[in-house]
């Protein structure tokens, strides 16, 4: 079988003209309250601060979620990475699909790059409490987040 | 969750979801609010694929497809290379956040008293989070089902007389190719060079032995009877006398050009045989009974190759080997044509013999290429490497 790559935005303006989607990577995973579980759609999560005053530089960032502050900076991504949406042709609903092409079905199956990624806000450092401010927020970031960071604040 | 968000799937897409107020918060103080999207869900239809800038005008142009069957591993393939896909998984969470412009923060009814600054300002939301991406490694082209594929049905001469019926099985067109071949088209085209495919009634073939044997014949009667020199066969010449005896153009000049290359010349084109390759397929010919000895092998060759030429043991490198029973030295064919590609090359070598020397076994692996490995590599790879003493000739064992 064979799967079609296609572009809506390819045609005329070339990489430039693909949108540009956004990546905010942060370690381990974010835990909803056990109150949200199940239904998280709209839901808080936080706040992206940029820290740097000159624009367009590898600027840092801080995320504060809850009561814990991320420390990052904006990363470019040496290879950039296609946003590509499988597409059923039937006109049918984009099912569930597996992964690398394994359509459970025959059906006529088209691939269409719908963004590109040039860029990540990288938090790779573990969250620092703010222990001043005991608010309750939604959200309790990583599941790491019980120990304490040895990051240094951010300036 | 999964099936309800999955309905909602293109509910988010309308450039709602901030990337652009992501990627352009700047200056000292300035924030955004990140929040889950009202859409956000698993949305398994969504596939990140690293991809070089190189490889992007490629990819945004449409010249790109995923090729192979369900139970195979999928492959990408440019019109010029074939990619390995592998999934790359992260522990890192990913969060995505799609095109367009920060829309207010929708928070529900129950929070919006929280946090009034919250609630006020434009938030980035995330979609999906990605469990990883696919990253692309060059390989080499799955050639070996292109192999057996035109293997299933050679073309032969008589055919054309045939029945005439509607079966097309084991016939396969270029389109039937590009999709059953893991392969990108100019490899793919290779390939059938390689396999001396040709394609006729717009099927790929390749060629029934005993048939090129035919047509290589009468090319030589022909030129005999009409004193056609070998190094300046007239095309327009040959073309008529050999379509008149019933061979099609296509397999004429199918095997005028496998076994010579043409020359534009004022009177007309004309073909030269390669004396190699016409001696080539008398040896060929010669030794398809079996194993001979040398001696007789040598006699048969030399009187079966049309006069003019002389065989030579060198133009059989990569197409016999020797071996020494006693006083006597044996022949037998053994055709690097035949042998498989990479993966199953090493393999088939140690069937044939469990010990090989190294000027041996040169002919039978230096057409391997393979992305990122030497044959000097796949030989690392796939042999053991011995040496009885240090000015002798290393032999090679299968690992």
């Amino acid at each position: 079988m064979q799967i079609q790559v296609r572009c809506g935005c390819g045609e005329g303006g070339g990489p430039a003209a693909c949108p540009e989607w956004a990546v905010v990577e942060v370690q381990g995973v974010l835990q909803p309250q056990p109150c949200f579980s199940g239904r998280i759609q709209g839901l808080h999560i936080g706040r992206l601060c940029s820290t740097s005053s000159a624009p367009s530089s590898k600027g840092g960032y801080t995320f504060t979620v809850g009561y814990h502050e991320l420390a990052g900076s904006k990363v470019t991504l040496k290879k950039p990475l296609l946003v590509l949406r499988k597409k059923k042709n039937d006109k049918g609903n984009p099912g569930e699909l597996g992964q690398g092409g394994q359509a459970a079905a025959a059906a006529e199956v088209e691939l269409e790059v719908i963004g590109i990624i040039r860029h990540k806000i990288l938090f790779k450092d573990r969250p620092k409490a703010l222990i001043s401010k005991p608010v309750p927020k939604e959200k309790k970031a990583m599941p790491e987040a019980a120990t304490p960071s040895t990051v240094p604040p951010a300036s | 969750m999964d099936a309800a968000m999955e309905d909602a799937g293109s509910e988010w897409d309308r450039g709602s979801g901030g990337a652009d107020a992501v990627l352009g918060l700047a200056g000292a103080g300035a924030s955004l609010s990140v929040c889950y999207h009202e859409a956000f869900g698993p949305h398994a239809d969504l596939i990140l694929l690293e991809a070089a800038d190189d490889l992007l005008p490629d990819l945004l142009q449409g010249r790109v497809t995923v090729r192979g069957r369900p139970e195979e591993e999928a492959v990408l393939c440019t019109p010029s290379a074939t990619y390995a896909m592998k999934f790359v998984g992260t522990s890192n969470s990913m969060f995505l956040i799609p095109p367009g412009e920060a829309v207010a923060a929708s928070l529900r009814p129950d929070h919006t008293n929280e946090d009034a600054t919250v609630a006020s300002d434009a938030a980035a939301s995330i979609i999906k989070v990605a469990p990883g991406s696919i990253e692309l490694v060059r390989t080499a082209p799955r050639l070996d089902k292109l192999r057996s594929l035109l293997r299933e049905r050679p073309y032969v001469l008589d055919e054309d007389l045939g029945d005439g019926s509607e079966d097309k099985k084991g016939l396969y067109t270029w389109q039937d190719l590009c999709v059953l071949v893991q392969s990108s088209d100019s490899e793919l085209l290779e390939g059938l060079n390689s396999l001396s495919a040709v394609e006729i009634d717009g099927f790929w073939r390749t060629v029934d032995v005993g048939s090129v044997n035919t047509v290589l014949d009468m090319i030589l009667h022909n030129s005999v009877l009409h004193d056609w020199l070998l190094n300046a066969l007239p095309e327009n010449g040959v073309l008529s006398v050999m379509e008149s005896d019933g061979f099609i153009h296509k397999i004429v000049t199918h095997c005028l050009s496998r076994f010579g290359t043409k020359v534009e010349q004022e009177g007309g084109s004309c073909w030269r045989l390669d004396e190699r390759l016409v001696c080539l397929q008398f040896a060929r010919r010669a030794l398809s009974t079996g194993k001979m000895k040398l001696n007789s092998f040598m006699d048969k060759w030399e009187r079966s190759i049309p006069s003019g030429m002389r065989p030579d043991l060198q133009m059989l490198e990569g197409e016999v080997l020797y071996e020494r029973l006693g006083a006597e030295t044996w022949v037998h064919a053994f055709s690097v044509a035949d042998l498989p590609f990479p993966a199953e090359r090493f393999a088939a070598l140690f069937r044939e013999r469990p010990r090989w020397e190294w000027k041996d076994l040169q002919p039978f692996i230096r057409d391997l290429r393979v992305p990122g490995a030497s044959s000097e590599g796949l030989l690392i790879k796939y042999a053991r490497r011995t040496q009885p003493s240090a000015d002798a000739d290393p032999i090679f064992t299968a690992r």
